[in-house]
């Protein structure tokens, strides 16, 4: 009973997010990252570099996916058997976005940059063709690998003495690392609460129906 | 299934290809350890700025550092500083001691420290001056110079990866530390604050390979 209005604004929302739509805000989405003043604002501060700017470009190549063909959809599927190809490449692409070093070297040089825009771009897509494919098993096994590193590496920032950036301050690195930890344990939360949601959905019709069968007894 | 078994192979390896690349072998892991480590495989050549201080004439920086062929200790600092300048201040004094006694003792060490300021707009040479004379510093051994042009002081942080960030309350975060450049006017290694001695055996080392 407690799920009816969620249930009722998922579906709303999943009305609403037309294709389309959704192709239109990736499109927006990637149009503002692209702005120099934006992109100067995200990168001033440490926190902001890696939980905002990265969930962001990922975002807006989540929402492009959308506008992949089926044909094409097909074919990539053919490579992402499971999702396994997309989740290790999303995974991968973050691990080595977590050195330190890519933040200061990507304040400084342009194709580090780059790069590490287009990776985050495509890892989006990835994750957006992947998830469902990949089933609750992988979603958890890729989770499962995911956060412990990201709550590992969050803990490192905010234990270290060091600055580990040359171009950010030291509370700043504290402060990062806060938010990965909390990011971590929110993503947790709300896949598990997800799962639990489709666990009982699951269940319900079958509990109703012997209910049911309990009633005509 | 054969088909994503080779993509996530080529994917691993793109992992691995990139971060053995960003981390040199993984062995570094920060934008500084990889300026340590980049200097100490390749020295790093001044660029010819010109610099000017108390008992310094106007001169280009590699012009100072090749004056009487020693291998020269070099800080980054700013007067106004409070922290970590502070700190560096007491160890460079150290230094001096250190490298009076080794004149004293009457080895020819041709070691000389200089202190470079970053904040050039500010710091003219008689507030250097004043500064040095609270330093207690031995102008034979420790000078104290600034960048006057602005341009020519950013290229000079630049290329030496001296980054300077303002901390949002008046002053400067550095990634401050020991560099040592030789007479031929090159960054060729960079030392920790906590390896004062190692840059200090280091640069006599390199002096006295120098005089021989």
């Amino acid at each position: 009973m407690i799920w009816q209005p969620l249930r009722a604004a998922v579906a709303i929302a999943a009305a609403y997010a037309t294709p389309r739509r959704q192709i239109w805000a990736g499109a927006a989405l990637l149009g503002l990252l692209l702005l120099p003043a934006l992109r100067q604002w995200l990168t001033a501060s440490m926190w902001r570099h890696m939980v905002l700017q990265f969930p962001l470009w990922m975002l807006a190549g989540a929402c492009l996916a959308v506008a992949l063909p089926p044909a094409a959809r097909a074919h990539v599927a053919r490579w992402n058997a499971y999702g396994i190809s997309g989740l290790v490449g999303v995974g991968t692409v973050l691990a080595v976005l977590m050195v330190p070093r890519v933040l200061d070297l990507a304040l400084v040089s342009v194709p580090i940059e780059t790069a590490k825009c287009v990776a985050l771009l495509l890892a989006g897509a990835a994750l957006r063709l992947s998830w469902q494919a990949a089933g609750l098993l992988m979603q958890g096994f890729f989770l499962g690998n995911m956060l412990p590193m990201t709550t590992v590496v969050g803990q490192l920032y905010i234990d270290s003495p060091l600055r580990l950036c040359n171009a950010y301050l030291l509370d700043d690195q504290v402060r990062l690392g806060t938010w990965l930890i909390s990011m971590a344990g929110l993503l947790a939360l709300g896949w598990l609460a997800q799962v639990t949601w489709m666990v009982l959905r699951r269940e319900t019709p079958m509990t109703q129906s012997a209910s049911q069968r309990f009633d005509a007894l | 299934m054969l088909r994503t078994a080779f993509l996530v192979s080529f994917l691993a390896l793109a992992g691995y290809a990139s971060g053995s690349w960003l981390t040199h072998d993984f062995h570094i892991w920060t934008a500084e350890g990889a300026r340590r480590l980049e200097v100490a495989q390749q020295p790093v050549p001044v660029p010819s700025v010109s610099v000017e201080g108390p008992g310094i004439a106007a001169q280009t920086l590699p012009a100072l550092l090749a004056q009487g062929g020693g291998v020269t200790l070099v800080d980054f600092f700013y007067t106004r500083c409070k922290t970590v300048c502070l700190s560096l201040g007491s160890s460079f004094q150290q230094l001096q001691v250190a490298l009076e006694a080794d004149r004293d003792a009457g080895a020819r060490v041709d070691v000389r420290l200089l202190s470079i300021s970053f904040d050039g707009a500010h710091d003219s040479p008689n507030i250097l001056q004043a500064y040095a004379s609270t330093m207690q510093s031995d102008p034979v051994v420790w000078n104290w110079v600034r960048v006057p042009d602005a341009a020519e002081q950013q290229s000079l942080l630049q290329r030496l990866a001296v980054v300077v960030v303002p901390d949002g309350r008046g002053d400067f975060e550095h990634n401050a530390a020991f560099l040592v450049l030789d007479t031929r006017g090159r960054l060729v290694r960079v030392f920790d604050l906590a390896e004062q001695q190692l840059a200090l055996d280091f640069a006599r080392h390199l002096a006295q390979r120098g005089a021989l």
